[in-house]
């Protein structure tokens, strides 16, 4: 492999013109996620933390866009900052922290220190051995070029042409403001559990983004008398497709039907406490967001590349690549940050107890990642399509609100995924550098 | 001191049971351990700067430990632990099913205080579990307060600290 991997020209190999089908091949070739480094995490907005994480000057946390380490600070002046997580002497990885409060950042090779704003402050010898011609302020950290919130999530970008996280996000941002906009108080996120994954990172993506269908089967243990009614689609539940490469199903209830009655088809009942928070809330996001999205409850998501969500269970997880065949899981707990406290842990423990690594339902997910994967490095295997043809032609829209519509279950968002997966890979290509 | 010491061997006795229990799946009698006010816990844990890096004596696990009021790996009371265990023979449990082999060595065991019979009891345990795609290597400390019931104990309480910011598996599956 040469230091600039081209994709064969030949675009029909991969992913399906209508998407109804892909190649396992794209889960374990190494050059495909060369170039995937370049052209989807190096161009798309990555979830980086949340404004809560950062509650002071000084505040600090390590994160990754791809597999790019970054350090995220509030620096002296309350700016929120990313950089590059490398010292520009050497490159070695300047924060070696998981999380804290520091102005400063000395470098353990060699000692070069630098300021929470990222700017280079101090280089040891800076007089004796330098001859005072170091040019410090050419020297800070490498700076993320863009930066943004969205209701408190801090995205990335290293594409300094990208449009921006607003047009980005799209009418995904619609939805999204059903679980970050819907009081006032805002969210904060809780975690992040992490944990390995011998997977693809879009096989771990695409069940976030769109599958529906495996949840009576895969997570038949959970479920036990969903499993045999597979056939049927979900009352009020849709899958919806906002725009390519996001995705999310969510049930929405008719105007007239009563948020008591609704707030039962959960999973699980809520104690007490919870339910009069979730019907407290349900009134202040009529007030904020209106009828039409306070009747709207998300169940699962994805917002293109790797930012996945459960919110049914307040889960919230990024995809974090480590190589062709490995992920790292970071999944928070998102709650309303005015909460009560009990409220607060109840959801944390709902999270834990289904989407964390001991989940009811993560545990059993992995393993269905690292079998897609497994497959997909044989020599024979990965030459023959996988079938993602579920709803295709179906696709709807509706007055009510934005996006195509697919039943639950339908392979909307999958081959919303991979088209967009093809059109970031193949028309990225005339603006590599 | 020495009613420590005569406790300890019926304790290590207890631990080694309930982890042959365990080993053996027979998660349904480890529920019969259980004391009904159980809070089973397993914090998060992160790589953090120890406040003064040079004084020892400042130094804690603790400082890397989330608190209670975030979001921990497992925190389960009885009902949630119920219903961890039986969702395991549901037939669908795909990752315990068929079940992974395990072993865990239980050691250092050593009581921390007696209060009113209740023993505060700090053990490591080593955890080693083998499936299809190779063998997972846990190592934690565990907290316990074990509550008297006649000669035997219940587990009241069981705090486990992991060796792990980033957990080198795919799942916990299994129980410390
Ligand atoms: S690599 Fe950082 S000071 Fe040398
Ligand atoms: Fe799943």
């Amino acid at each position: 492999m040469n230091s600039q991997p081209s994709v064969p020209l030949d675009r029909e190999r991969y992913v399906a013109r209508d998407g109804s089908w892909v190649m396992p091949i794209i889960f374990s070739d190494p050059t495909l996620y060369e170039i995937e480094k370049q052209r989807i995490f190096g161009r798309s907005w990555l979830l980086l933390g949340h404004e809560s994480q950062l509650p002071r000057p000084g505040s600090f946390l390590r994160s990754w866009m791809g597999e790019e380490s970054v350090l995220v600070t509030r620096d002296r002046n309350g700016k929120i900052r990313a950089h590059l997580n490398a010292c520009r002497h050497r490159g070695y990885q300047l924060c070696q922290e998981d999380r804290g409060t520091g102005q400063r950042f000395q470098c353990r090779y060699h000692g070069w220190t630098y300021d929470s704003d990222g700017s280079l402050a101090a280089v040891p010898g800076e007089e004796s051995i330098y001859y005072r011609e170091i040019d410090k302020p050419k020297w800070g950290l490498v700076p993320v070029p863009r930066l943004d919130t969205f209701r408190g999530l801090i995205f990335g970008n290293f594409d300094p042409d990208a449009c921006s996280l607003e047009d980005y996000l799209g009418d995904m941002a619609w939805y999204l403001d059903i679980v970050l906009d819907r009081c006032a108080g805002g969210t904060e996120l809780l975690g992040p559990q992490r944990w390995r994954i011998a997977a693809n990172w879009k096989v771990v993506a695409e069940n976030h983004c769109g599958d529906e269908y495996h949840v009576g089967f895969a997570h038949g243990s959970v479920f036990p008398n969903l499993a045999a009614n597979r056939a049927t689609p979900i009352p009020y539940a849709r899958e919806i497709r906002p725009a390519m490469g996001h995705g999310l199903g969510a049930n929405v209830f008719p105007d007239e039907m009563p948020p008591e009655e609704w707030l039962k088809a959960g999973l699980g009942e809520f104690p007490p406490p919870v339910y009069d928070y979730m019907l407290r809330i349900y009134d202040e996001t009529l007030r904020r967001l209106g009828k039409q999205r306070a009747h709207i409850s998300l169940i699962h998501g994805a917002v293109w590349p790797n930012f996945g969500m459960v919110p049914i269970v307040n889960s919230f997880r990024v995809i974090q690549p480590r190589g062709v065949n490995e992920v790292e899981m970071w999944s928070y707990s998102l709650v309303d940050r005015e909460a009560p406290a009990e409220v607060k842990a109840w959801f944390a423990a709902q999270s834990a107890r289904t989407f964390g690594p001991a989940g009811s339902f993560e545990q059993d997910d992995a393993g269905n990642w690292t079998a897609v994967t497994r497959s997909s490095c044989g020599f024979e295997s990965r030459k023959h399509r996988l079938n993602l043809q579920m709803g295709l032609g179906h696709e709807e829209r509706s007055d009510r609100f934005p996006g195509e519509l697919g039943l639950t279950a339908s392979e909307i968002n999958q081959r919303g995924f991979y088209l967009r997966w093809m059109r970031d890979m193949f028309d990225g290509e005339t603006r590599d550098e | 001191m020495s009613s420590d010491f005569e406790l300890l061997i019926p304790i290590q006795q207890w631990l080694y049971r309930e982890a042959r229990l365990l080993d053996s799946r027979r998660f349904d009698l480890w529920l019969g351990l259980l004391d009904e006010s159980i809070r089973y816990r397993i914090p998060n844990r992160a790589l953090v700067r120890q406040a003064h890096a040079k004084d020892f004596s400042t130094w804690s696990v603790e400082r890397e430990l989330d608190g209670a009021d975030s979001l921990a790996l497992i925190d389960d009371d009885l009902a949630a632990l119920r219903y961890r265990v039986g969702r395991l023979q549901s037939g669908m449990a795909w990752a315990e099913t068929p079940p992974s082999m395990s072993r865990r060595l239980v050691s250092n065991v050593m009581i921390d205080s007696v209060r009113e019979g209740c023993v505060s009891v700090v053990s490591t345990i080593f955890l080693a579990k083998s499936r299809n795609d190779g063998r997972v290597l846990f190592t934690a400390e565990r907290r316990d307060k074990l509550a008297p019931i006649g000669a035997d104990f219940r587990l009241r309480e069981r705090y486990v600290v992991l060796d792990d910011a980033v957990l080198a598996a795919d799942n916990l599956s299994l129980l410390f």
